[in-house]
């Protein structure tokens, strides 16, 4: 894999790791707009609103946390594709029933004023954080992490 | 074969038994590490979720006794407008700061007002403020706040004569939002006037009740704004929400 290879699995990891972080950290100081951005997607029942739109930020964090430390990088790495797969789904989910919402990815209420969705450009980058994280779980071993997984699987890399 | 290199053989043998058994020893150790690491980090990261999911709970439920407005119909939340004798009732959702509704309001407001005056529709006027910024100073919730104010201290129809000057003089989106004093000016035209409309304004005293307005939105299913539904059926923002299309949604649901 040569000697680029772990640097751009360095960027993956740090590319992946802020904007977790970022999004579930956007997502903790008003509750309220969060369980209005989950309630928005109309996939949940009413119970589980609270519990989604405060549990999911903590993983998001987690598993950010992890890709930027670079300890478990590839189950790390796995579980933001697992992540990236659901947001993709709901959101083309709510697309395809012609729902109006901001998909709260960042934060938000998810309300948006008429005619102001942004369906295409948030699967889209979904999509291309999806095709990272799962290229980083096939090929995990990196630079500057403090974990070191890949040593028995990637002897060739130190 | 010599005694001598038999017993080395032998020696040797065990050994290599002997490496391949502490080999095995050290994997089964890494295993049990690997195991209990995981372990340990699954069980972390569960009690973490759940002390977020307690703590983030109470947050939400905090303001219970919130300071509500009078002059409040159904839930406590709406605005109602015109006779209630009407046959039709028209639900609009609207943020203070949505363009998108301000154009509405300049195409159809009038058209409304026509239908409230001729006893033919009640309009239930639902406020939502989800377009706060920081460049705006929260207009979104200052002007619904000061619309609750408004309708505390006058009723309903001050509330909807606050509402037709605030989106006649809609700030820009992205722009400083109208100030507190504006707000003020607008609320005396529109028939507020005192001490406890200016304290009102400036204390965001329904800021809590605003918060609890735009979750009352979203449990109705209302993520967008404007939302207009005539006796509960939503009109289409694309292509009914003109003088035509509303007045044609209103003759179908009053039957005439």
């Amino acid at each position: 894999m040569g000697t680029v290879g772990p640097w751009l699995a360095t960027a993956a990891r740090l590319l992946l790791g802020v904007v977790l972080v970022v999004a579930g950290a956007l997502k903790l100081p008003d509750p309220a707009a969060a369980e209005r951005a989950v309630r928005a997607y109309r996939l949940l029942p009413e119970g589980l609103v609270g519990p989604m739109a405060f549990g999911l930020p903590v993983l998001e964090i987690a598993v950010g946390l992890a890709l930027l430390t670079g300890v478990v990088v590839r189950t790390a790495a796995i579980a933001a594709a697992v992540l990236l797969t659901g947001f993709i789904a709901a959101i083309v989910s709510a697309w395809s029933r012609g729902l109006q919402i901001d998909c709260g990815c960042f934060g938000g209420g998810g309300e948006v004023a008429a005619g102001q969705t942004g369906y295409p450009g948030e699967v889209a980058r979904d999509v291309g954080l999806l095709l990272v994280a799962l290229a980083l779980a096939r090929w995990p071993a990196s630079r500057l992490a403090l974990g070191s997984p890949e040593r028995t699987e990637h002897a060739d890399v130190r | 074969m010599s005694g001598e290199s038999k017993r080395a053989a032998a020696r040797q043998r065990i050994a290599e038994k002997r490496a391949a058994e502490a080999a095995a020893r050290a994997a089964a150790e890494r295993r049990r590490r690997t195991i209990l690491g995981a372990a340990a980090a699954a069980a972390v990261l569960l009690v973490v979720l759940v002390v977020v999911i307690v703590v983030q709970t109470n947050r939400t439920s905090t303001a219970v006794d919130a300071a509500a407005p009078t002059g409040t119909a159904g839930d406590g939340y709406t605005f109602a407008v015109g006779s209630a004798d009407a046959p039709v009732t028209l639900d609009v959702y609207e943020d203070f700061q949505c363009p998108v509704c301000a154009a509405f309001e300049a195409s159809t407001g009038d058209t409304i007002d026509q239908l409230v005056d001729a006893g033919t529709v009640q309009v239930d006027y639902h406020g939502m403020a989800f377009l706060d910024t920081s460049a705006n100073d929260r207009y979104s919730t200052r002007a619904l706040n000061a619309a609750a104010v408004v309708a505390d201290a006058a009723g309903p129809d001050a509330y909807a004569q606050f509402h037709d000057l605030l989106f006649a003089n809609q700030p820009e989106e992205g722009a400083s939002g109208l100030p507190d004093d504006q707000l003020v000016a607008y609320a005396e035209q529109a028939g507020a006037t005192g001490e406890a409309v200016e304290s009102g304004i400036a204390d965001l005293v329904y800021g809590d009740w605003v918060e609890q307005s735009t979750d009352r939105a979203s449990k109705d299913g209302v993520t967008a704004t404007p939302t207009v539904l005539v006796d509960g059926e939503q009109l289409d923002n694309s292509t009914q929400l003109t003088p035509e299309g509303l007045t044609a949604a209103v003759q179908a649901a009053a039957g005439t």
